[in-house]
């Protein structure tokens, strides 16, 4: 129950996120992101918004253990690409699952969010990944 | 007065009846240029090359262009291409699809990275993408011509022929506005009087190429020419799906009165999500 308040608590402050300015677009360069820099953290599932063209999700997570978990976002490709690409699936993920996450993070350091590079969930130890270029080759299975 | 015979009667109605119509304009045949297909038709369809499946794009051919094959940009698109380059590369790219408008012609064949299919019926080639609220460009193949009035659209007027089995695409009447882009973050508005011409055609088994001329002179020095790259898929995977792009600056949410809702998605002027302090 403890989790779920908390999990509850985050989408709160998710829905934080989505008041203020006005939105300009989805449709973007992903360069906001330091691709040289891999980052992990541990925690969380709080929301997967399974959204072209950019799925997001949202995670109360630490880098280090002992810290304080506090709200991350994440950015991945679409989900049609992240269905190819990755092996995604609407239901990778629910609110509550334990994972852990390596991204690339934003280059303005003050700010907790990055572009996804893997998912792993602790539980089952399924593993997604999100590179859209992984798919460069006629006949896929 | 009173008519009596039937015959005075209709004599009297042909003649209003011709006065009547001597005061029209004479009217024109309507204008079919959508005719019913006919069983011919179809069989014809039979004959042409076999693009089925869902094409996907090569993008990393797409980012190598970027450096080996740049558009010959003048000198006033140069000096903006080359700010958008510096700025992406310095971790702020320029949104040049503002409000999730589509990538239009020719960016959608040059930058995408979502799949499309391609479909055959009679007169018609119809492209069908995956982004910006599902694209979707109909190419004609009905010998008709471009308007002689422009109608400005995204993805212009677009004609078609085949040549063997290359189909060859005609496109005008782009929107000005309409960027020629490069990368998601570089591309400047086309300025008008672009035309796009396509030669597509199966490179492999199951590789597709779009081999594309650019005619864009407020922005270019020449034509500009390159090869995009497609790869067919068949799995269920590669199927196509909806992709409203401005889906993705909304979130979904359920209000007090226990409805489902959109509500705006706080994005930063790069167009990612403003992420938490």
């Amino acid at each position: 129950m403890g989790q779920l308040s908390k999990v509850v608590g985050a989408i709160a402050a998710v829905c934080g996120l989505a008041i203020g300015i006005s939105s300009v677009a989805a449709h973007h360069s992903s360069t906001m992101f330091d691709h040289s820099k891999t980052l992990t953290i541990t925690g969380t599932v709080v929301e997967l918004r399974w959204v072209n063209p950019h799925v997001s999700l949202s995670v109360n997570g630490t880098l280090k253990e002992g810290e304080e978990p506090a709200l991350w976002v994440m950015e991945m490709t679409s989900p049609g690409n992240l269905v190819r690409a990755g092996g995604w699936r609407r239901d990778a993920v629910k609110p509550g699952d334990r994972v852990e996450v390596a991204f690339s993070p934003l280059r303005d350091s003050e700010t907790r969010g990055g572009a996804l590079k893997k998912l792993t969930v602790l539980a089952t130890g399924e593993v997604f990944t999100a590179n859209l270029r992984e798919q460069e080759k006629p006949g896929l299975e | 007065m009173k008519i009596r015979s039937p015959a005075i009667l209709l004599a009297v109605l042909a003649i209003a009846s011709v006065s009547v119509h001597s005061a029209e304009p004479p009217k024109k045949a309507p204008v079919i240029i959508n005719p019913p297909p006919t069983a011919q038709d179809w069989v014809d369809l039979s004959k042409l090359p076999d693009w089925s499946g869902v094409w996907n794009p090569k993008i990393t051919d797409q980012d190598a262009q970027v450096k080996t094959n740049p558009p010959p940009w003048n000198e006033q698109a140069a000096k903006k291409i080359e700010l958008m380059f510096a700025e992406e590369k310095s971790g702020r790219p320029r949104l040049i699809f503002p409000g999730c408008l589509p990538e239009a012609l020719p960016s959608w064949m040059l930058i995408t990275h979502n799949a499309m299919e391609i479909l055959f019926t009679p007169g018609r080639v119809t492209m069908l993408g995956e982004s910006d609220g599902n694209r979707l460009r109909r190419i004609y193949t009905d010998d008709r011509p471009h308007p002689d009035v422009p109608d400005p659209t995204f993805h212009g007027h677009s004609i078609g022929h085949w040549e063997g089995d290359t189909l060859v695409v005609d496109t005008v009447d782009i929107l000005p506005q309409v960027p020629l882009a490069v990368s998601e973050a570089a591309g400047v508005p086309n300025n008008g009087d672009m035309r796009v011409v396509e030669r597509i055609h199966l490179a492999d088994k199951d590789v597709l190429h779009v081999d594309l001329e650019i005619f864009a002179p407020k922005i270019l020095t020449r034509p500009w020419k390159t090869t995009r790259i497609f790869f067919r898929q068949r799995a269920r995977k590669f199927d196509i799906v909806e992709g409203v792009c401005v889906q993705g600056d909304l979130a979904e949410r359920i209000n007090q009165d226990g409805d489902h809702i959109f509500v705006p998605v706080e994005k930063t002027i790069w167009g990612n999500i403003v992420a938490p302090k």
